[in-house]
């Protein structure tokens, strides 16, 4: 198992992650790359409203955020979870990648953006790069 | 048609079905029909919509889609389970959500809605019939066609 974060590493209290996309298949995947790092607690949501309140309730370290989701889509729900909590670190995993989409998810407050289909090695160095920096990080994209 | 959008999709599609599934992919000869021959057991369709409009189905057998699925998802799978329609609707998605943000940054603003997948025996889409461009795709796993029709809106 690989280490992930600076927390981690000290071996103290797990690392919290919200995994949100509609897609049961792509929450199957990221939660199965969640359990290849090492002392993570992985939980999911899959719509936009649910993320919103999984987040208030959990207040994970760290959320990953598809974007093309019924009703609430993954931009909007980033934009109201960054309202309420500024702090809120979002890395965005879509196969949506084009620059006006990306710009829309900085602007709403995502850290990080990967495009799908996500590997373990892009995931890992995103968390590890939102979670040094936290909320002052400078938005970055994989493209 | 928008045969310049319609190679993206095919070329985006081939790309990414062997970035998930494998090397062993292939595009035969892409065909010309009046509407879609969307007939197989299982069909997943995604609509594009923007400065054009139209929409994309792949179908595929029924034993396709579950082998397909047991590969993206790392272990074989006893039937269509909930989790291996997602699989194949996420397969779906990622190619055509790359192949319109390719689009999007060419400049034309293309949007397109998450994916439906149906399924059932001799599925045939009789609602509309528009010229499709049909792009059977040869995988490991079996055949999957691709049904794309897009049209500017003038």
């Amino acid at each position: 198992m690989e280490n992930i974060g600076e927390r981690n590493t000290h071996g103290t209290a797990p690392l919290t992650c919200l995994i949100v996309d509609d897609s049961a298949f792509a929450r199957f995947h990221l939660k199965r790359l969640m359990d290849s790092f090492e002392n993570v607690l992985a939980s999911e949501a899959a719509n936009g409203n649910e993320a919103i309140s999984e987040y208030r309730r959990l207040k994970p370290d760290f959320v990953l955020m598809d974007i093309v989701m019924p009703g609430l889509e993954g931009v909007e729900t980033v934009r109201r979870i960054c309202e309420s909590d500024p702090a809120a670190r979002v890395i965005m995993i879509s196969s949506l990648s084009h620059n006006e989409k990306v710009e829309e998810a900085f602007a709403a407050g995502a850290k990080y953006f990967i495009p799908k289909p996500v590997t373990t090695d892009e995931l890992k160095k995103a968390i590890d790069q939102v979670l040094r920096t936290g909320r002052d990080a400078g938005a970055e994209a994989v493209r | 048609m928008r045969l310049d959008f319609v190679r993206i999709f095919i070329d985006t599609t081939r790309q990414l079905f062997q970035q998930v599934i494998g090397p062993a992919v292939s595009v035969k000869s892409v065909t010309v029909k009046p509407s879609p021959v969307a007939g197989r057991d299982v069909l997943t369709i995604i609509g594009l919509t923007g400065e054009s409009q139209g929409r994309v189905i792949f179908d595929m057998d029924l034993f396709t889609a579950i082998q397909l699925a047991g590969c993206m998802l790392g272990e074989p799978s006893p039937g269509m389970t909930p989790l291996v329609r997602s699989s194949i609707a996420e397969l779906a998605s990622m190619a055509i959500g790359q192949a319109i943000s390719k689009i999007n940054d060419n400049g034309t603003a293309l949007r397109m809605s998450p994916p439906i997948v149906i399924t059932g025996a001799n599925l045939v889409s009789y609602d509309q019939c528009f010229e499709t461009l049909v792009a059977p795709i040869s995988t490991a796993y079996g055949e999957v066609r691709m049904n794309i029709t897009i049209q500017d809106l003038n």
